[in-house]
């Protein structure tokens, strides 16, 4: 009661304070990046103390705009002044009487530079080499109005500061919990280009966002705000994706995007929050990594293409004998694409790279003829892929024991739903809780929990070896073969191997080695070590998804030591909805275990 | 239950993280960071990083974003300083661009040259071996290269 008081007090001792201009109205707001807390006040997400003119500014958007307004309609200070545009912009547009704005000499620098014509949001597909980049990345670019094109625009990046420390235990916790501060960095578009497609081989999507002049102006001049500022970084909440969020809200607060993501901001389903919003997108553009570059132009390549091609990228062989100046135009630049993606990959050195380069393009320069293999113009677009989120109700049988299941899964995407807008054979399980109950003991347990599961079936071909991998850790019920009964048992496994497609883009075989260990107060001497060896076959028919192994593995206790048969299929039945079946057979012993299941995964 | 999951999401989190991973994008040019100077705590530490003042000459090879950045991690400057900043970090596809007479990085530069985009194919297609006539030339002289002949 005495809490409800204060509160009124508060409240009216506010309001007792007439400002020109309402300090909770939805633009400044999301200008200041206030957000609401528990009982109606707001705190801003900015956490340095140049984003803020009153020293209660954080913590109070009635302090700030009264400190904003002060700073604005008395002369001088005019330092303080250019940092602040886009508020000044804010209370000019709703007639608050302000002095004229100074004149900014590295403010106007900074708009010559950029010389803005638009706003596009990028996507950058999941980077399945760096744990920090399995979700993929967002950003901004700032489109230019300079003759040429595009690539002098400019990318506006959230990150985190990290000093360089970016490895080991230390850089997670400080990653998960706030330890590092996040703040926005500015490059040359040709520089992103260079990072994402060519260097780590990964699409981008661009998203033209429809803004009108004023909100092109205002947005650059809230970035010129904020790009003094720093944030604590968060890697699932306050991320690069998140604080994007905010910067668009400012713009157009009706979009309201940041609400949409109070706990995680997975960027993909920010891009897709943007994509589905109300006139916000004009048009999306996909350009190719190197590597899908690559890819398109030799399944494009005539037979004796293909030998001359092969031939220039194993043997160094630039003779091209019997093809005409077109057909060469096409393999020297696809092989010289090649040895760049190589000397990226550290399979050439400098000199062998520069050799070779050169060489090719030599060669090419004394061609007229132009390539005539198509370029490579359209994706799969992750705007039109599954969800993140993942719910599942099942039912089968264990052992002749009836069971039904539910779970529910966070993120991401597992080798069996649905591949369309995600790397095919690349799967990121995070936080899969399964739920059982058993008819006979009529009880309800924890069946398992995948803390996190990271698996990639990469098929290599006469071009790339990529590695096929899993690192998973999980918490699973388990079936003790000494007693017949359930325990816990907390499992860590990491494997590697590899994998070729028999049949194009559809179906591959691979085969791992994995090593494992487990701990668990029900498991004889609380815990066993072993490794496995896998066979496997992955399918992927589009709609339909097969995934089939058999695992002999040998442990240090009878209770792992086993031989095990899984079978999974999945059917799309629509963008939400998949229908799937799942089969486990594992020896042990004579104390064998069998269980089979349909289910109904709903992506949402 | 809640507290298990907790548990789990932070050190899940942890483990994915904890693979050699040159995670999240600090390098690059800081925004606006002229606004930072004389100022204490972290944020000089973070200009250190941020600005990466390279002016060493980038040779034939591929850039990581990072070298030939202005302070300001922005475009600026005239023409010369331009094409010199856009060779250094696109040279590996300009090569490529010239020797076939197009491309994107044609167009670009036609852009800051202020000349017809075909034209410029055209002439480097035509004076490859002289833009580059070795395998160790450096972004500066395939600049200065470029500038003289589309002045002629």
């Amino acid at each position: 009661m005495r809490l409800f008081a204060f509160i009124i007090i508060f409240i009216c001792a506010l309001e007792g304070k007439a400002l020109a201009f309402d300090a909770r109205s939805p633009e400044w707001l999301a200008l200041g990046h206030y957000r609401p807390r528990l009982f109606g006040d707001y705190q801003s997400s900015i956490d340095s103390d140049n984003f803020f003119l009153s020293p209660q500014g954080k913590n109070s958007p009635e302090a700030e705009l009264e400190a904003t307004i002060v700073l604005f309609q008395n002369e001088g200070q005019n330092d303080k002044k250019c940092l602040f545009p886009a508020r000044y912009k804010l209370l000019q547009k709703n007639g608050v009487s302000l002095k004229p704005y100074p004149k900014c000499e590295e403010l106007e620098q900074f708009y010559a530079d950029l010389q803005p014509a638009g706003v596009t949001l990028l996507f950058t597909d999941a980077f399945m080499n760096n744990p920090a980049s399995l979700f993929g990345h967002s950003l901004i670019r700032i489109d230019t109005k300079r003759k040429g094109t595009q690539l002098l625009a400019h990318g506006v990046n959230y990150g985190a500061f990290t000093n360089g420390e970016e490895n080991g235990a230390l850089y997670a916790l400080l990653g998960l919990t706030g330890g590092y501060f996040g703040g926005f960095t500015i490059k040359p578009y040709y520089d992103i280009i260079n990072t994402y497609n060519n260097i780590e081989n990964r699409d981008i999507w661009e998203l033209n966002l429809n803004f009108s002049p004023e909100e092109l102006d205002f947005f650059v001049a809230h970035l010129w705000e904020v790009g003094n500022s720093l944030t604590r970084y968060y890697f699932f909440s306050k991320n690069c994706s998140y604080m994007l969020m905010e910067i668009l809200d400012a713009v157009r607060p009706g979009l309201r995007l940041a609400d949409k993501f109070p706990l995680q901001a997975i960027p993909l389903d920010t891009v897709k929050a943007v994509y589905h919003s109300p006139n916000l997108v004009k048009e999306v553009n996909y350009r190719p990594s190197r590597q899908a570059k690559i890819e398109h132009k030799y399944k494009q390549m005539s037979k004796p293409q293909k030998k001359a091609y092969l031939k220039a990228i194993k043997n160094e062989d630039y003779s091209f004998d019997g093809l005409s100046d077109e057909q060469k135009a096409g393999v020297l630049e696809t092989t010289y694409q090649f040895v760049q993606y190589q000397y990226v990959v550290e399979d050439i050195d400098l000199q062998t790279y520069r050799r070779r380069s050169f060489a090719l393009l030599k060669q090419r320069s004394n061609l007229k003829a132009q390539d005539t293999l198509g370029e490579l113009r359209e994706g799969k677009s992750p705007l039109k892929a599954h969800d993140s989120m993942r719910a599942v109700l099942g039912f089968g049988s264990r052992n002749g024991q009836g069971f039904q299941e539910i779970a529910y899964r966070p993120a991401y995407h597992s080798l069996t739903d649905d591949n369309f807008g995600f790397r095919r054979g690349a799967e990121i399980n995070f936080l899969n809780a399964v739920f059982r109950h058993y008819d006979n003991d009529d009880n309800f347990v924890l069946q398992k929990l995948d803390i996190v599961g990271v698996r990639t079936i990469s098929p290599m071909n006469e071009m790339f070896q990529p590695l096929s991998y899993q690192i998973k850790a999980d918490i699973s019920r388990e079936f003790n073969p000494n007693n017949e009964k359930d325990v816990y048992v907390f499992n860590f496994v990491a494997g590697g191997g590899a994998a070729y497609e028999l049949v194009e883009d559809a179906l591959s075989v691979y085969a791992m080695n994995n090593a494992y260990l487990a701990y668990g107060g029900g498991l004889p001497h609380n815990q066993w070590a072993g490794i496995g060896l896998a066979a496997g076959v992955y399918a992927d028919f589009g709609r339909l998804r097969l995934l089939g192994e058999a695992e002999k593995v040998f442990a240090t206790s009878h209770f792992a030591d086993k031989m095990k048969y899984k079978l999974e299929a999945a059917v799309t039945l629509s963008s939400d909805w998949a229908l799937a079946a799942d089969y486990i057979y594992q020896q042990n012993y004579g104390h064998d275990l069998e269980e089979a299941m349909i289910s109904l995964r709903y992506y949402f | 239950m809640k507290n298990l999951y907790l548990f789990s999401a932070v050190l899940g989190g942890a483990l994915m993280m904890s693979a050699n991973a040159s995670a999240i994008d600090s390098t690059g040019c800081g925004l606006g960071s002229l606004a930072w100077r004389g100022q204490s705590g972290p944020a000089p530490q973070i200009l250190a990083v941020t600005t990466n003042t390279m002016f060493g000459i980038q040779t034939f090879g591929i850039t990581s974003g990072t070298s030939g950045c202005d302070p300001n991690g922005r475009i600026t400057g005239g023409t010369g300083k331009m094409v010199l900043a856009f060779v250094e970090n696109n040279m590996e596809q300009y090569a490529l661009d010239a020797s076939r007479g197009q491309g994107e990085t044609i167009e670009t530069l036609a852009g800051i040259l202020n000349m017809d985009s075909d034209r410029l194919g055209e002439i480097s297609q035509q004076h490859f071996a002289e833009l580059f006539p070795s395998q160790d030339v450096d972004a500066l002289q395939v600049t200065l290269k470029l500038l003289e002949i589309t002045q002629a």
